[in-house]
């Protein structure tokens, strides 16, 4: 500062000597000073910014990265979702085949029902002869690997699982061979004769308890 | 203000840098590119990984859509030999690693597996005294989801697994013969075998780039080959009816000591076919437990002499052609000799004097000797015309894998004898797909549909191939089928059946078949029995066959009625026929 003031006092001496040019320099017009100022805050910004985006890059890269890892492992699961559900439905496939339904109902003491009647709704006629359900089932001769040693249903079974009406199907089932049958076949003798006998006749109902 | 030598020397330094900077990514590029460059591929190429990605081959499913064979996942459980450490293996026990024998660890696999230690701990030993370094040998082939996952989950780290597409046939034995099966790589029966093109699918392939934990890096996943799925084949056939005949068959069959026997249903107004049952009946899943000649489809493969069941088509030729009426008066003599060598007749299956028969009577009742009697109001051309119009002596448009044509005897080739007794099933040769086709047009007014066992082939994208020709040929006349018709629900309700069936409230037409069986061409004791028929008579909507070859305990065609009386009774409830309105017609047999 006080080369400055020097200068000031002195001017007709200046101009010859280097020294109060330097002494000159600091004392720049302010448009030059105001044009180095923001050249610095630009090289910040950019440097920052460069900084910013690697720094952003990093972080979506490993992001993604652990994204793979997610990916990879949701696919893992899926993947494992799908095999279940393709075993699951490949066992009710073999589950569903009529042998094993058969042998299942044949389990539960059920028969073959017989031939149906038909009731005209109009004329109230009773069509075709009511015949009794089927004796005996002949045991399934058509062989399913894929069901080999899955237990079939037991009539007890289906009581102990079932609440209320489950007792009424075991009772059924296991009075089915004396006195069911009988019962059906007593109801379509009287629609035979029913028929026999001309208009209208009579539909046979098993008697339900 | 600007020195011009400070901006020179910028702009050399600046422009030395540059060249400097090119040389230098010149020197590293040639580096790269030609000095390492194999190594450097070496390095990358075990980095991408191609793996192949199954097509799913197509299933089979019934006219319900219930699947009667299915492609399913199963698993090879493989393993490192060379990394086994023979002392001691580190297993997971409910979460726990424990370390126990490596015998012991061999023995949990096979335990899950249902195999013998003994031969896992072989396969490894093996695998190791042809290759010291081997780093693959299969432990068990083809396990299911289930054992797999248990095998994953010990964690042993010598045990490594493979996908292992397979087939599954879920409902057994149900139209085994027909739906046929697959060998290792290829299908070798059945439908599966001549619906292949349909069925078959294509693996593709993938590439993917892995970092060094073997985890897919992202976005480098690159479809080489795409996998193509394989179309389902929508059979016609009725898997619960299917289940029905071929139990019915079993049964029937054990109790007459058949050798075997087929069984069928055909829909009347299309073709259709509902059931096409044989026995002995071939589970796919299990090929060991049968001999291999049981393996077809003996409906389709296996033409024999069918006997009488083909004298409705002769009838209905002779009525369509006008030179017999149902109810024209003959006298029929005990035998039957007019034009054949001398010492040769064609006698009845039963000895009888002259009898008084109608033409109805002549069907009705069977006689060989009256069918011969009217049949040659036609001449030969006409009478071989009219088989090959009913679909014999050629195979059937379903035209299954291996399915045989049957013999219908050339002109030139007929002797005076066959030239008779083809017309009622004898020295021809027929399968039980062509029988049940060819009563199908009997039902159908005269009109001969293609018979059809495939109702299309469905795309995975949904479009609907090989849909079937709905397009009949009529062989005869309407009212010559409807009066051949009549006169078979006679066999019925007054004929051979009368005391071997019932249909309590139902009109059924059927005709009963005793062929003799040529062996070594000549006749003997054996039997080919069969019934025929169309439900319900009076507007017929199924044909149903039924056939037993060579009964041991009873060889009459009443052998047959019982299976066909079960199997039309289930026909009736399964589709819901409705009852005869009103009684069927009575044409008199014999005047």
């Amino acid at each position: 500062m006080s080369a400055a003031v020097a200068a000031a006092v002195r001017p007709a001496r200046a101009p010859a000597a280097p020294g109060p040019r330097r002494h000159l320099e600091p004392v720049a017009p302010p448009r030059a000073r105001r044009r180095v100022r923001p050249r610095l805050v630009h090289v910040v910004v950019v440097l920052g910014g460069v900084v910013g985006i690697l720094l952003a890059q990093l972080g979506l890269s490993i992001a993604v990265a652990d994204g793979a890892y997610r990916i990879s492992s949701l696919q893992g699961q899926e993947r494992e979702l799908d095999r279940q559900e393709d075993a699951l439905a490949e066992r009710l496939e073999s589950l569903a085949s009529p042998q094993f339904l058969a042998a299942n109902a044949e389990a539960l003491g059920m028969v073959a029902s017989a031939q149906m009647p038909y009731l005209d709704v109009a004329s109230g006629a009773v069509s075709g002869a009511a015949t009794a359900a089927g004796g005996a089932m002949p045991g399934n001769r058509i062989t399913n690997v894929t069901t080999a040693g899955v237990p079939l249903v037991a009539a007890d079974a289906g009581a102990s699982t079932g609440t209320g009406a489950a007792s009424a199907t075991t009772a059924s089932a296991t009075s089915l061979e004396e006195s069911g049958l009988t019962v059906v076949s007593g109801d379509a003798s009287a629609a035979a004769s029913g028929q026999d006998g001309g208009a209208g006749g009579t539909i046979p109902s098993p008697t339900t308890r | 203000m600007i020195d011009p030598r400070g901006t020179r020397r910028r702009l050399a330094v600046t422009i030395v840098a540059v060249f400097a900077i090119v040389l230098l990514l010149g020197v590293r590029l040639v580096d790269l590119q030609v000095v390492r460059a194999s190594e450097l591929r070496e390095g990358a190429d075990q980095l991408v990984r191609t793996s192949t990605v199954y097509g799913t081959r197509g299933s089979i499913v019934d006219a319900n859509g219930l699947v009667l064979a299915d492609s399913v996942q199963r698993f090879d459980i493989t393993a490192s030999p060379v990394h086994v450490d023979w002392n001691e293996t580190t297993i997971t026990r409910d979460g726990d690693e424990v370390d126990v024998p490596t015998s012991e660890a061999i023995a949990e696999i096979a335990a899950i597996t249902g195999s013998d230690p003994r031969e896992l701990e072989a396969s490894l030993r093996d695998a190791l005294a042809e290759d010291e370094a081997a780093n693959f040998a299969y432990l068990v082939r083809t396990v299911p989801l289930e054992q797999f996952e248990r095998v994953r989950d010990l964690r042993i780290s010598w045990v490594y697994s493979e996908q292992h597409p397979a087939r599954s046939y879920p409902k057994g034995a149900v139209a085994g013969n027909l739906v046929g099966f697959l060998g290792t790589d290829r299908p070798l029966a059945g439908a599966e075998l001549y619906l292949d093109s349909c069925l078959d699918a294509d693996d593709g392939t993938v590439t993917y780039a892995v970092g060094a934990d073997g985890v897919a890096l992202p976005g480098t996943r690159i479809t080489t080959e795409p996998a193509r799925d394989g179309g389902t084949v929508h059979l016609t056939i009725d898997a619960d009816l299917q289940y029905v005949a071929q139990q019915i068959l079993a049964v029937e069959g054990e109790r007459l000591g058949a050798d075997w026997a087929t069984a069928w249903v055909v829909r009347v107004d299309d073709g259709h076919v509902m059931a096409a049952a044989d026995w002995p009946s071939v589970d796919p899943n299990d090929l060991n437990a049968l001999p291999v000649e049981d393996m077809g489809a003996r409906s389709f493969t296996a033409p024999y002499e069918p006997g009488s069941i083909i004298k409705p088509f002769t009838f209905a030729s002779l009525l369509d052609a006008g030179v017999v009426s149902v109810g024209e008066q003959l006298v029929v003599p005990g035998r039957y000799t007019e034009g054949l060598p001398a010492g040769k007749s064609i006698t009845d299956a039963w000895v009888h004097g002259e009898m008084r028969w109608t033409a109805a009577g002549v069907l009705a009742d069977s006689s060989n000797i009256g069918t011969s009697m009217l049949s040659t109001r036609l001449s030969a051309a006409e009478r071989r015309e009219a088989l090959l119009g009913f679909g014999f002596g050629s195979p059937t448009a379903v035209d299954f894998q291996g399915e045989e044509p049957g013999t219908v005897r050339s002109l030139d080739s007929l002797d005076s004898i066959t030239n008779v007794t083809q017309q009622f099933g004898q020295g021809m040769g027929a399968t039980s797909a062509q029988v049940a086709s060819a009563y199908q047009a009997l039902g159908n007014g005269g009109v001969h549909m293609p018979l059809t066992l495939v109702e299309g082939c469905e795309l995975p994208d949904g479009t609907v191939t090989d849909a079937p020709v709905a397009e009949g040929t009529r062989v005869v006349s309407e009212s010559a089928a409807d009066a051949t018709v009549a006169v078979l629900e006679q066999v019925v309700s007054q004929g051979a059946l009368s005391s071997r069936v019932d249909f309590p409230g139902y009109r059924v037409a059927a005709k009963t078949g005793t062929a003799e069986v040529a062996e070594n061409g000549v006749y003997g004791d054996e039997r080919i029995v069969s019934v025929a028929g169309l439900v319900p008579a009076d507007d017929p909507e199924y044909a149903v066959v039924v056939t037993f070859a060579k009964p041991d305990t009873m060889r009459t065609s009443a052998a047959a009625a019982p299976a066909f009386e079960q199997l039309t009774e289930h026909v009736i409830k399964a589709f819901r026929i409705q009852p005869a309105t009103e009684a069927g017609p009575t044409i008199p047999l014999t005047w």
